[in-house]
């Protein structure tokens, strides 16, 4: 009986210990997403104040974002900045990753840490450095300097993802088409940039993504004249909320998808992360 | 020689490529944080305008004051809780993502993970809020299951901070560490059971060691971003929590103190670069143990 129960019971034991192990795992993912899940369900609620989950069905929220001025204003703010940092970004960010991986100097591995640095320095030095350093220079609360500051945070995204992408780049194509004739820039234009496409717009994804949700630098410069979204929903929790707050949520809950789909779709998720 | 030449081309147009992002990063990054500093050497007068003068003052001040040394003490000590809590659910959070055979699975926990990262800090401080509240989805569920009969006050407190960070940076520690664990050869595993370990003896002897680099460069980003918000705390913690970028933020916006704002910003960002250095330090040592 002994040497024919021990391994069936280790096997149980074996059994017992995966499904602890998942059972844990479950929980954790379902606590990631408890909180968007708790403010996309309630934003559809017809009450004064978030109610989970919503007794009846009702979009009076959403209708009262576009009735609304000050949330159409700061909609059209973020918008215009969209429109101003995607590119800016994204050019800087992939001419300087392209050039970062094909050149080879000393300090190489310095500027790249310069240039990745944004993500691990704390949010709020970055805005009181930044706050200060407009002052000086006349920028604050002018457009301006919303747009650099939202290309400081989105940069290293832009960089990391492309940076990717040229790593996996044989530089064999390149020297092909300039053996056969084509210049330089032709080259770059021709050959390099179809090839590392999935890096570019996994980086453009990303960049629209956080300047689209950025606060933390925002905060510090942006004037009462160029309130964001995400600025107008801070001061506005900050003082009393309502589910208007979970309608704009669900606007970026949408973007958050559309995100994770193109990524998915073009470059897989597991690549970009 | 027409080698050469071509060379010295191709590199003059990589650094015309690259000198644009370097001006830029030289003058929104690097020339900030030196005016930054600079200033935090400044005094001020009683009506806090900034002097032309330099002084130690400010870090005077930040490293006498009983109040910045509690201050600084509980920062790191709520940053620190956070990343253990981290470190601890990430693990079977990234066994599942490692693990689960089917693609379909595995990217729906990929979407799990990475759509809190992808939503903005407010919108997410502000589903805490919508959760923790005193008549909030918590309390409600609790007070209806009949485990408390007063609803807790947990918004407003340290806990809903440490809560809060931990969803939000949470992604942080389980890529990484995900990352690691399937760089680990399943033969590895499989010896260490047929010489006779258990999977519990073979999990702490074989797959926590080699996932320690992941679990590591996860403990340094998740520590340096919970030492450096001030949004999340702002939201669920309340004003007054003893929080260094908090005190930044009420010193630089509030109080108009912009030297002593910067000093304690440099602080921070001293504290934050020790614990990132000394977490590097014995990432580097470990995987040279590992390779001996």
């Amino acid at each position: 009986m002994n040497k024919a129960g021990r391994p069936s019971q280790r096997k149980r034991k074996i059994s017992v210990l995966t499904t602890l192990i998942w059972a844990a795992g479950i929980l954790v993912y379902l606590f990631l997403i408890s909180p968007i899940l708790v403010i996309f369900l309630s934003a559809f609620s017809p009450t004064e104040y978030p109610q989970f989950p919503p007794t009846s069905f009702s979009v009076r929220w959403f209708h009262s974002l576009f009735t609304n001025s000050d949330w159409a204003s700061a909609l059209k703010v973020s918008g215009l900045l969209l429109l101003i940092v995607t590119p800016l970004t994204v050019i800087l960010g992939t001419a300087a990753a392209y050039a970062l991986g094909r050149l080879k100097f000393r300090g190489r591995e310095a500027i790249q840490s310069l240039m990745l640095s944004p993500l691990m320095i704390p949010q709020v030095v970055l805005g009181i450095a930044l706050l200060y350093e407009f002052t000086s220079l006349g920028l604050i609360n002018s457009l301006a300097g919303l747009v650099i500051g939202h290309m400081v945070v989105a940069f290293p995204y832009v960089v990391r993802t492309v940076s990717v992408s040229v790593s996996g780049l044989d530089p064999k194509l390149e020297s092909a088409s300039m053996s056969l004739g084509a210049g330089r820039l032709k080259t770059f234009v021709r050959i390099t940039i179809p090839l590392i496409k999935p890096g570019i717009i996994a980086g453009t994804v990303f960049s629209i993504v956080e300047s689209f949700g950025e606060v933390s630098i925002s905060l510090f410069v942006s004037s009462p004249g160029n309130i964001t979204v995400p600025v107008r929903i801070f001061n506005y929790i900050d003082q009393t909320f309502d589910p208007s707050v979970n309608a704009i949520s669900v606007l970026f809950i949408g973007v958050a998808v559309l995100a994770i789909v193109i990524m998915e779709k073009t470059v897989g998720l597991t690549k970009v992360m | 020689m027409a080698r050469t030449t071509a060379a010295r081309r191709t590199n003059s147009f990589y650094w015309l490529l690259l000198t644009p992002a370097l001006l830029f990063l030289l003058a929104f990054l690097v020339a900030p944080f030196i005016m930054l500093i600079v200033l935090s050497f400044r005094e001020v007068d009683s009506l806090l305008n900034v002097l032309p003068t330099y002084t130690f003052g400010q870090y005077i001040q930040v490293f006498t004051t009983g109040a910045y040394m509690t201050i600084i003490r509980s920062t790191l000590g709520v940053a620190l809780l956070t990343t253990v809590i981290c470190i601890v659910l990430a693990y079977p959070a990234a066994y599942l993502l490692v693990r689960t055979e089917k693609p379909g699975v595995r990217t729906f926990f990929y979407i799990l993970l990475i759509s809190p990262l992808l939503t903005s800090v407010v919108i997410r401080t502000f589903a805490w809020i919508v959760i923790l509240a005193q008549n909030g989805l918590l309390n409600a569920v609790l007070l209806k299951l009949h485990l408390i009969d007063q609803p807790l006050s947990l918004l407003w407190s340290m806990k809903a901070v440490i809560i809060a960070y931990v969803q939000v940076m949470l992604p942080f520690a389980v890529l990484p560490i995900a990352t690691s664990m399937g760089d680990i050869q399943p033969k590895l595993r499989q010896a260490s059971m047929s010489l006779g370990a258990g999977r519990i003896r073979t999990f702490f002897r074989v797959t926590l060691p080699l996932t320690l680099p992941g679990m590591l460069s996860g403990a340094a980003i998740v520590f340096s971003l919970a030492a450096g918000s001030y949004i999340t705390p702002l939201l669920v913690g309340g004003r007054l929590q003893p929080l260094l970028p908090l005190a930044i933020y009420q010193q630089a916006v509030q109080v108009f103190n912009m030297p002593f704002a910067a000093a304690l910003s440099v602080t921070l960002l001293l504290l934050v670069g020790i614990v990132i250095a000394l977490i590097g330090w014995i990432s580097k040592r470990w995987e040279a143990r590992l390779h001996d």
